[in-house]
């Protein structure tokens, strides 16, 4: 693909953003991330939203949202599935030729929405909504599964959580959890066995943006300052219906990942400095991990969900540490000599939809 | 212009009516995925990826239902995204999948959506909670609300009446007669919508939509997936779309870019598609319109914004017969339009599936003659999300590109 990021801008993570209202959070990180590109909103030609009405509490939330996203009298779509499935249609807009010049914009502020509440409404209503499931009781069913599959326990999944929250301590863009001790971990209470509540990764507010341009909005622009190209992009989904077979084959996973590598011209992962993973729960981390087709370099360098963790967008706060990474931005972090690497986000029960996109430095 | 011609193979909708009791969502939205590819002679293997057309889920009760949906609609495994744009879901979902075969990532793609906006006892209720929480909720600000302030601000601006806004939704139903799908339909007069009970002023019942249940889907390919699978596709030769501020106020007067009740935006997203598709003179070379008209009022202000006549003549226009299925200048909503049938999540695409078939030389027995550019549109939000979509039976603009 010939599209590349110019300009990025992460909003300061907390568990609550409780001093602005989401308009607020959105507009100031769509404004920020247009000052990162050093172009006006007078410019762009189209903005490419992500954002989910019911974790927003709001039936059509970009009626409210899409004009501090920058969207006023421009040509904007919005897609409901993740902040990184955002990213692979804003790629495509500006691949189809149309557009050169866009503003992607995607927020999650779960400390107003009952978060459990929305995911239980994701139940349909005649099987799954009466037995009660939720988001925490997928999650302990895909643990379960991946256990089976690969062989892990309990003790790899503490051990996974343990080593996350070191590397998101030593990230500056991180919530400052701390560093909890593995006792803390290994005896905290279970929510759907053999997830305990330490295994998962704390949800918190946030926002992100990117400036996204066509490799002939470049040319033209020759002084503009590239952080990275978009290289490929991959997203599937599986069944809403949670079978043996579904929880533990991580394809969608490892076909997303897939596509992305292929487009990219790649074959394994093996090609990758690095990757972020969307790695909700320790049991996710090691399942992620173990289904790569190959070894990245590094692996969720920045701490992934367990540095910050938005829901919905933090497969597109991933890609933002990717771009920090390949234009030598990542600070302390900064792996030294990167040239390429992947974001990973997920979304759905149980990972039910995942994305993949692969950035390489310009 | 776009990197890749987009071809529509095959389209198909169900019927809409305000209530399924012998399916669920997810099998109404398998049966129109079912027919689109039957229409388009391909099998689910098939189709690359699925963009799937839902606006709020509220109306039907199930969070994120494209989730629920991925195997009914044949999505499992494959690459499935959902775009929502209130209203203009439809149209929004169209482009979007547009966009998966101009930057040639995909060469084939089924977009598809269901709704249900009946299954809530009250859909304006739903649409009381679009709004902001703090200044707007409390004081029953709604879809038919809102748009009875900017009809009544369309007529102090035009002298139309309400006499002509009736005459529109005659027009409407009548044309519903010929189409098998539409919710309402029937002869009905002038003096029919006038005497219906006064809802908000200028509106009386017969003046708005139907809370339809149904769904829609359309295959869109490549142009390499089209010369082997179809005769005579609906190419999608431009797609475009204007997001206003929610704020009516902030979008008339001496301040305003734009004028609220003049639909401004769909103007804007209509130069856009038009130069895209090489249109130059709309009036003279499109033949069908199916515009997304909720109310009565919808249609005048939309007319005029899509250039088919001056600000403020399409009531006359309309009063001639000039928006006529049979020897109008252009054929308006033959299907009957989405006074007649709203499904709300996938409307705009259903406009996109009549407008299809009338180039497509499948629209029985409301098919017009000769058609070989047509427009389809969609709004949504505070009438702030607006998508325009041109279709013509050949991928090479054929007017001058500006």
């Amino acid at each position: 693909m010939d599209v590349f990021v110019i300009g990025q801008a992460v909003h300061e993570p907390a568990a609550r953003i409780g001093e602005k209202r989401l308009e607020e959070i959105v507009f100031d990180v769509a404004h920020a991330a247009l000052a990162d590109a050093g172009v006006r909103r007078a410019e762009i030609d189209h903005v490419t939203i992500a954002g989910c009405d019911e974790l927003d509490g709001r039936s059509i939330s970009s009626m409210l949202l899409a004009a501090p996203a920058g969207a006023q009298l421009r040509d904007e779509m919005k897609c409901t599935d993740s902040g990184l499935t955002g990213l692979c249609l804003e790629a495509m807009r500006i691949e189809s030729g149309i557009f050169d010049l866009g503003l992607l914009v995607s927020w999650s502020k779960p400390s107003t929405a009952p978060l459990e509440d929305v995911m239980r409404m994701r139940c349909e209503p005649f099987y799954t909504r009466p037995v009660g499931l939720n988001m925490a009781i997928t999650d302990g069913l895909f643990a379960q599964a991946v256990t089976e599959k690969f062989g892990f326990d309990e003790f790899d999944a503490d051990e996974a959580v343990l080593d996350a929250y070191r590397r998101a301590d030593a990230n500056p863009r991180s919530v400052g959890h701390g560093v909890p001790g593995i006792e803390n971990i290994a005896t905290s209470p279970y929510v759907a066995a053999p997830l305990r509540q330490a295994h998962q990764a704390p949800i918190t507010d946030g926002a992100v943006a990117m400036v996204c341009v066509s490799e002939r909005w470049l040319r033209r622009n020759p002084r503009a300052r590239p952080l990275a190209r978009v290289a490929g992009i991959g997203w599937r989904n599986e069944e809403y219906d949670l079978g043996a077979n579904r929880l533990s084959s991580l394809t969608g996973f490892k076909n997303a990942v897939g596509d992305a590598l292929k487009m990219a011209g790649l074959k394994t992962a093996n090609a990758l400095d690095l990757i972020e993973l969307d790695a909700q729960t320790g049991f996710h981390e090691l399942a992620f991990r173990a289904a790569l087709d190959g070894a990245p370099t590094e692996v969720s360098t920045s701490g992934g969900a367990f540095a910050q963790n938005p829901y919905f967008c933090t497969g597109l706060i991933n890609a933002a540490e990717a771009i920090l990474q390949l234009s030598d931005g990542a600070g302390p972090i900064q792996i030294p000599g990167i040239r390429r690497a992947a974001a990973h986000g997920s979304h759905g029960f149980a990972q039910q939809g995942n994305v993949a996109v692969i950035l390489e430095r310009v | 212009m776009a990197k890749q011609p987009v071809a529509l193979i095959g389209a198909a909708q169900t019927k809409f009516k305000t209530h399924y009791a012998d399916k669920t969502y997810v099998e109404l939205a398998q049966e129109a995925a079912k027919q689109a590819l039957d229409d388009a002679g391909m099998e689910p293997d098939e189709i690359d990826a699925v963009v799937f057309s839902m606006a709020p889920t509220q109306f039907m009760g199930v969070n994120d239902c494209d989730r629920w949906s991925t195997a009914h609609v044949f999505g499992t495994s494959k690459p499935y995204m959902r775009i929502h744009a209130g209203g203009a879901t439809g149209g929004s979902a169209l482009a979007g999948g547009y966009m998966h075969i101009a930057s040639g990532v995909y060469r084939s793609v089924l977009v598809v959506g269901a709704d249900r906006v009946a299954e809530t006892p009250d859909a304006q209720h739903i649409l009381n909670l679009i709004w902001d929480r703090f200044y707007e909720h409390d004081f029953a600000l709604n879809t038919v609300t809102m748009t009875a302030i900017a009809a009544q601000r369309y007529m102090a601006r035009y002298g139309t009446t309400e006499e002509q806004f009736a005459r529109v939704v005659v027009r409407g139903r009548k044309n519903a007669l010929g189409n098998p799908y539409a919710h309402l339909k029937g002869d009905i007069t002038v003096d029919d919508v006038m005497n219906s009970p006064r809802v908000a002023y200028p509106y009386k019942r017969f003046d708005i939509c139907p809370r339809s249940s149904g769904a829609a889907a359309v295959v869109l390919t490549s142009l390499e997936v089209a010369k082997q699978k179809c005769a005579r596709p609906a190419f999608v030769n431009g797609v475009s779309a204007i997001t206003h501020s929610v704020f009516m106020g902030d979008r008339m007067g001496v301040f305003s870019e734009t004028e609220f009740s003049d639909h401004d935006g769909e103007h804007i997203a209509a130069y856009e598609a038009y130069r895209q598709a090489g249109i130059t003179d709309p009036a003279s070379q499109l033949q069908v319109a199916e515009l997304y008209d909720p109310f009565s009022t919808f249609q005048f202000p939309i007319l005029e914004g899509l250039g088919f006549c001056g600000r403020g003549r399409a009531a006359a226009i309309s009063d001639e017969g000039g928006w006529d299925l049979v020897g109008g200048q252009v054929a308006v909503n033959p299907s009957g339009g989405t006074l007649c049938t709203n499904p709300i999540g996938v409307t705009g695409l259903v406009r996109v599936v009549d407008a299809a078939n009338q180039i497509m030389g499948k629209a029985g027995a409301n098919q017009v003659p000769n058609v070989h550019n047509a427009v389809a549109t969609a709004a949504g939000g505070s009438t702030q999300f607006f998508t325009v979509t041109v279709l013509g039976d050949d991928h090479t603009p054929k007017g001058i590109m500006q």
